[in-house]
């Protein structure tokens, strides 16, 4: 089989890994938090727009900013009125609180949506070139989460919300002492991150079947992607996805499907030994 | 990661209690079930709480069976064990010591009734498994443990010959499995059956659990243009799995996946996409058994109570061998003539009956050696069963 080909799948995997994780850099790069409701998150914006589609027809990329707005909502509120109060604590008691979070969450979810895989079945066929075959959706995918990577990257660096964000995670007390109203921007970087978890959903509605007992798989793969990328920055989970997705779609090739997940955590292990601040995460947030 | 939901299992085991002290006043045949009502099985676990519901409803309200001339309620005591084997062990041990219950159920997949078969086996109660179909769970020489659904094997071997019988020039398969119990011995079968029938088999993998992606290994398979493509997994990786193939460009006269057409998601979520796939199942409700014992009369008989059960909803093999492991345990205990277990065990271990679901009859292991198991075909929108010939309702087609 072609290298193109090999090189096209990894990359659109790892463009819909990056979508997976950017939210989940950017609350553990700022707010130092684990969020282990992200997982859940992504299932919910998939659901969302699930539904949404099966019962209006609108297209899901149409969807997403409903979908993007709603979660961001939800995101906003759970950081301001549980999360924030503990803050300041040792990253495990945040840990502790997100997971105990999630549990609600997820079996809300199972109660109400059950956990059966549901599909936006749109098909939007596919593209060959050179020998390469590329399904239409996923360039969709890929193309929405490269956006929104931009998108996430321009906020950051010229808006003022942005540059809050940057100023809090560089330093709270001073961002304080400047006037900033340091919950407040902690449950915007919240709610931002829910917001692109539930893009992610949104986009993989069309990609994958949507169920409850992913919700634990794009944590897990989050969790990866932020350590290989490092965080502190968007390009550390764009980085991160894209070098997870092009050595499984290799891995999966050379020595077989079933050890391709390994490699990925064979490198985050290698990577948190020699270079613990990730490929391009910037030194201080490991 | 394993969700809990520590008020409903709270209210379930006082619900159990209040319950099992009322039983305590008439006689009433106790069945135990740790079902999966939460996590990633809940779906599963569901389905076993529907059927057992609609089963216990009807025969108690035809008064219940007749045991030794006495005429018995029978009542199911659940509990959530939320996808978590370990739990789904303790809560087996709960229903036999504190529940003192007759008979216990098993939980869905082979993996999880091992875990209860064990606990079962060490307190001598007869565990009924209707959703555990890998040998490897009963070749471990428990006595206790009886099975409905038919060693994997049996279904493999028919599945070769029948695909070999309608596609005499089939050379070449490729076999594609997710590294779990019974997805994983499935293709280890097939791959068996395929290589004795002198097929060549040229690709043999396994997925991950947790897989969300399959486009290496599908690619892989792009490039061998093998004429017969085996897939099993679960529903999701399945459907993901179609729709790659789709999204590749992959074509070959057959395509099977186990047990994905059994499912309606699986069609629901893949449409047109699910059309020529073919699948081996234990069951299905188009499977026209008539003039049998048990709960229900016919097939279609039990499929009309479900229809009405479930609110329009199509019943899988799940629901169908589940509601007949019932059917099971109600003829054990009435030619017992006794709840006691080991009395119980022994009429278990003679069971040769024909229900809605098909022939019932225990070999050596305990697994149901009784049936010939349906291939189906999605066909259009419809279920069509291509094999045993004696209820085959239509000839089988070809992707290419």
């Amino acid at each position: 089989m072609g290298f193109a080909q090999i090189l096209a799948n990894g990359m659109v995997l790892g463009t819909l890994y990056a979508c997976i994780a950017i939210g989940f850099s950017l609350v553990w790069g700022v707010l130092n938090v684990i969020n282990m409701l992200h997982g859940s998150f992504i299932v919910l914006g998939g659901y969302l727009t699930y539904f949404a589609w099966a019962y209006t027809g609108i297209s899901p990329v149409l969807i997403l900013p409903f979908v993007a707005a709603l979660l961001f909502g939800l995101g906003y509120g759970l950081q301001y009125l549980f999360i924030n109060k503990v803050v300041s604590a040792p990253v495990l008691t945040t840990l502790t609180l997100t997971f105990g979070l999630d549990m609600i969450l997820y079996n809300l979810m199972t109660v109400f949506f059950t956990a059966t895989p549901r599909r936006v079945s749109m098909e939007f066929g596919r593209l060959e070139f050179w020998g390469v075959a590329m399904p239409v959706d996923r360039l969709i995918g890929m193309g929405l989460a490269l956006l929104l990577t931009a998108l996430l990257f321009v906020v950051l660096k010229t808006s003022r919300i942005g540059r809050a964000i940057v100023a809090v995670r560089m330093d709270r007390e001073a961002a304080a002492l400047m006037g900033i109203k340091v919950n407040h921007i902690y449950a915007i970087t919240f709610g931002i991150a829910a917001l692109m978890a539930g893009a992610a959903g949104s986009v993989f509605a069309m990609v994958f079947p949507v169920t409850t007992n992913l919700s634990g798989v794009f944590l897990g793969k989050a969790f990866v992607i932020c350590v290989i990328g490092g965080l502190g920055g968007v390009s550390g989970a764009l980085v991160g996805g894209l070098a997870l997705g092009i050595i499984e779609s290799f891995a999966g090739v050379l020595i077989g499907p079933q050890n391709a997940i390994t490699v990925g955590f064979v490198l985050m292990l290698v990577l948190l030994i020699v270079r613990p601040q990730g490929l391009v995460g910037v030194k201080g947030y490991e | 990661m394993t969700p809990t939901r520590p008020i409903q299992a709270l209210s379930a085991a006082l619900a159990a209690l209040a319950l099992g002290t009322a039983a305590q006043a008439e006689d009433v045949l106790k069945i135990g079930a740790p079902l999966a009502l939460t996590g990633g099985l809940a779906d599963e676990g569901h389905k076993q709480e529907l059927v057992w519901k609609m089963w216990t409803d009807k025969v108690n309200a035809a008064g219940g069976i007749d045991v030794g001339g006495t005429k018995m309620k029978v009542e199911v005591v659940e509990y959530d064990y939320q996808t978590d084997g370990k739990r789904a062990g303790q809560l087996a041990e709960k229903l036999i010591n504190d529940d003192e219950v007759d008979v216990l159920m098993a939980p869905f997949g082979s993996g999880h009734t091992k875990i209860v078969a064990a606990v079962a086996e060490r307190y001598q109660v007869p565990l009924v498994a209707c959703v555990a179909s890998s040998t490897s769970v009963y070749d471990q020489g428990f006595e206790y443990l009886f099975g409905t659904l038919a060693p994997n094997t049996g279904m493999t071997e028919s599945m070769v010959a029948e695909f070999k019988a309608k596609m005499p020039e089939l050379g070449t398969v490729a076999i594609y499995g997710r590294d779990d119990v019974f997805p994983k011995s499935m293709a280890t079968a097939t791959s068996d059956s395929a290589k004795a029938a002198g097929l060549e088999v040229v690709y043999e993998e396994l997925y991950p659990v947790g897989a969300i992606d399959h486009s290496a290994a599908l690619s892989s398979i792009k490039a061998l243009a093998p004429d017969w493509i085996y897939m099993t997994g679960y529903t999701q990786d399945l459907i993901l799995g179609r729709k790659q193939m789709q999204d590749l460009g992959i074509e070959a006269p057959i395509i099977t996946m186990v047990t994905g057409p059994a499912y309606k998601e699986f069609t629901e979520g893949l449409g047109e996409l699910a059309d020529g796939v073919t699948s081996s199942t234990w069951w299905h409700h188009a499977t026209g058994y008539t003039d049998v014992a048990g709960a229900w009369s016919s097939t279609d008989a039990f499929y009309q109570d479900f229809l009405e059960a479930s609110g329009g909803e199509d019943p899988d093999y799940v629901h169908g061998s589940c509601a007949a492991a019932l059917d099971v345990v109600a003829d054990a205990a009435a030619r017992a003539g006794t709840t006691e277990p080991v009395a119980l065990r022994d009429a278990l271990a003679a069971t040769d009956l024909e229900t809605f679901y098909g022939p019932i009859k225990f070999g050596a292991n305990g697994m149901n050696q009784g049936r010939e198991m349906p291939i189906i075909q999605v066909q259009g929108e419809a279920i069509k069963i291509l094999y045993p010939e004696n209820i085959a309702d239509a000839e089988m087609t070809f992707l290419q």
